[in-house]
């Protein structure tokens, strides 16, 4: 007996059975839609976040002192970048320019009659502004009380904030501070690689007057402000190797000193973050994925059952066909076959409605649908996979049937 | 002692006149039911090809435990069992089920059709597993089916046929791979005298175009359509009488 016949068999036997084939099919389709609808959606959230990643960020490289291990932004970084590391840093071959940037710790914020509560302001160059466009205006001068917001910014009060509105300061200090705002931006030079993070409101201040986290720089032996985060904008054609440069400064730098026994200070470009990124949502993706492969795993159990069931129901003619020449390979291909197609059937039902979970679930996170058809493919082996292994051991006492037993029953 | 003689006669005349197609030579079988059973004790019996045998005796005398091992079913406890020329004690299961599908033809009372498949499904699929081509086994099966007068049944499945139709077909259904001999379980046991008569006809034609039939029935003016009866008791051969 060849395969087609044995296919035609199991196929005949399985249209005799419609609603148990049916609802064993419905196992399945179940556990494969739901790994489709999760390798859909992890396949989705990574295409929109890889969108997302402003290309003009592809040169920066960020320096970041972080506990060890760590692979994301450090929830408190550690003011260690000096400003001694800073212009040692900015002597590198390849460095464009650098940008360090801290924060000021405020209280509130007040335009006109409308204070507004904010816990923090970000403090920095101007060379945060080099390069970018803006939406109005221009960059702060060192040693002003000059003021950049971003364009989320400009709507946090009740008016419109607009160039040489004025915005008064409540520090954490209680000191308060006039200052008046000179530009409107999108982005800053030492933003990071996703506009995401630029999706809050942003106040920019410049570090002269107002930084005030001050060390001692261990190389140089005098005060000097340091920084928890800088960024060094690159020239493209000799990334890599600036970064390796740079790496070897950081050994020997202030920061190195600073950083506290279980940071470490690492440099990484935008790539380098994206790329721990992916790998953040490609672990995330797989651990969900694994859930929905236990759902799988209960279908299979369903195809097993309902194959035995099948087996000792059909007993009788598996001892006829055995009885007319069928060897023990023939039978054991019979019912294969028949669970092999209730897996396949399974699977291939499953992607229409896996693709329509992972619809409904980008639609539900407001991302893009970005569909793979090769997992459809890895899809409907697995489903073939699942049903044959299911039904080995059901194929098998199949096989082993004793025809003349078989043939006695009634 | 007369029968005897007899039998020595018959035997001498059959083996010269024509081959050997089944021969049992001191076959015993013995089953482990709590406790030994023996179902045939140094059995031997001899078919030559064209003969009509049938074998009668009271249930539990050893008749199915013959036509299991002729059939290739089962295998002897001691002694061999030889079907056209193979010794089935030699033979793996997967090559005694390839004697089952090429030398055999099995005849049950309870027909023994596979439900699900139509009639001509039915005739074919022991051409199925001897691995002849689909065109070709239905071809072979429709002719068959034609030959035992249910050519406007072929389509149909055993369900949709009466008992004696269901016999014709398995009677189809066994001589589809041309087997050397045809055995046939109490054929007519399952449907009325009638249809009965007719299933012997038929396999008194198919004994006069020349097939080896072995016969197990209970029923004494079935058994004598046959040319020689076969009386078995007790797990041995009791007597050999020429209808």
């Amino acid at each position: 007996m060849d395969g087609r016949d044995g296919l035609r068999m199991a196929i005949r036997s399985l249209r005799g059975h419609r609603l148990r084939s049916a609802l064993t099919v419905v196992g399945i389709v179940i556990g494969i839609a739901a790994v489709v609808t999760f390798v859909t959606f992890g396949a989705s959230l990574k295409a929109d976040v890889v969108g997302q990643i402003d290309s003009s960020t592809a040169n920066n490289i960020y320096l970041i002192s972080a506990p060890s291990g760590d692979e994301g932004f450090p929830e408190s970084p550690q003011p260690v970048f000096t400003e001694n590391d800073i212009s040692e840093i900015d002597e590198i071959q390849g460095t464009e320019r650098v940008v360090p940037q801290g924060t000021l710790r405020t209280s509130a914020l007040t335009f006109g009659n409308d204070t507004v509560a904010r816990q923090q302001m970000t403090v920095t160059t101007p060379a945060a502004f080099e390069g970018v466009d803006f939406l109005e205006g221009r960059g702060f001068g060192q040693g002003t009380n000059e003021i950049v917001v971003n364009g989320q910014a400009r709507n946090v009060f009740d008016r419109r904030l607009a160039v040489n509105d004025t915005v008064t300061v409540q520090r954490r200090s209680n000191e308060t501070i006039e200052t008046t705002v000179v530009g409107v931006v999108n982005r800053t030079a030492s933003q990071l690689p996703f506009q995401t993070f630029a999706g809050q409101p942003r106040f920019y201040l410049p570090t002269e007057p107002h930084y005030d986290g001050v060390v001692e720089s261990p190389n140089l032996g005098v005060n000097q402000r340091a920084y928890p985060q800088v960024t060094v904008v690159a020239d493209p054609s000799d990334l890599t190797d600036t970064k390796t440069r740079i790496e070897t400064y950081l050994n020997a730098s202030d920061a190195q000193q600073l950083k506290p026994a279980t940071y470490e200070i690492s440099a990484r470009t935008g790539g380098d973050i994206a790329d721990s990124l992916e790998d953040l949502i490609d672990r995330l993706t797989r651990f969900v994925t694994g859930l929905a492969v236990i759902s799988l795993v209960v279908g299979a159990v369903g195809i097993a059952n309902i194959m035995l069931v099948s087996v000792t129901e059909r007993t009788r003619e598996i001892g006829i066909m055995k009885a007319v020449g069928a060897r023990n390979r023939d039978v054991l291909l019979i019912f294969l076959a028949e669970s092999a197609i209730l897996g396949a059937v399974g699977s291939v039902l499953a992607i229409p409605l896996g693709v329509a979970g992972g619809w409904v679930a980008t639609s539900y996170a407001d991302i893009a649908l970005t569909l793979v058809p090769f997992w459809f493919g890895v899809a409907v082996l697995v489903g073939v996979a699942v049903g044959v292994l299911a039904g080995l051991y059901p194929a098998w006492r199949a096989a082993k049937v004793d025809p003349i037993d078989a043939l006695r029953r009634e | 002692m007369f029968l005897d003689s007899l039998h020595t006669c018959v035997s001498q005349i059959t083996e010269t006149d024509s081959k050997t197609v089944v021969s049992l030579d001191g076959v015993t079988k013995t089953y482990e039911l709590g406790g030994t059973v023996e179902a045939l004790t140094d059995f031997s019996l001899e078919l030559t090809e064209g003969s009509y045998t049938a074998v009668m005796g009271p249930s539990g005398s050893g008749k199915s435990t013959l036509l299991n091992l002729i059939g290739g079913l089962d295998t002897p406890t001691e002694g061999t069992v030889t079907v056209n020329g193979s010794d089935l004690t030699e033979l793996s299961e997967d090559e005694r089920a390839g004697v089952r599908g090429s030398e055999v033809g099995f005849v049950f009372q309870t027909f023994n059709l596979m439900p699900r498949l139509t009639a001509v499904e039915n005739v074919a699929l022991p051409l199925s597993f001897a691995g002849v081509p689909r065109q070709k086994r239905r071809e072979r099966a429709k002719s068959l089916l034609a030959d035992v007068g249910l050519a406007d049944r072929s389509d149909h499945r055993p369900a949709e046929l009466s008992g004696g139709q269901r016999q014709r077909v398995a009677i189809a259904r066994a001589l589809a791979p041309e087997p050397a001999i045809l055995l046939a379980d109490e054929p007519t046991g399952n449907i009325d005298t009638e249809t009965g008569d007719r299933v012997m006809e038929i396999l008194g034609e198919l004994n006069d175009a020349g097939n080896t039939i072995l016969l197990v029935t209970h029923e004494r003016r079935i058994a004598e359509h046959a040319e020689s009866i076969v009386h078995v008791r007790d797990g041995a051969l009791e007597s050999e009488e020429v209808v």
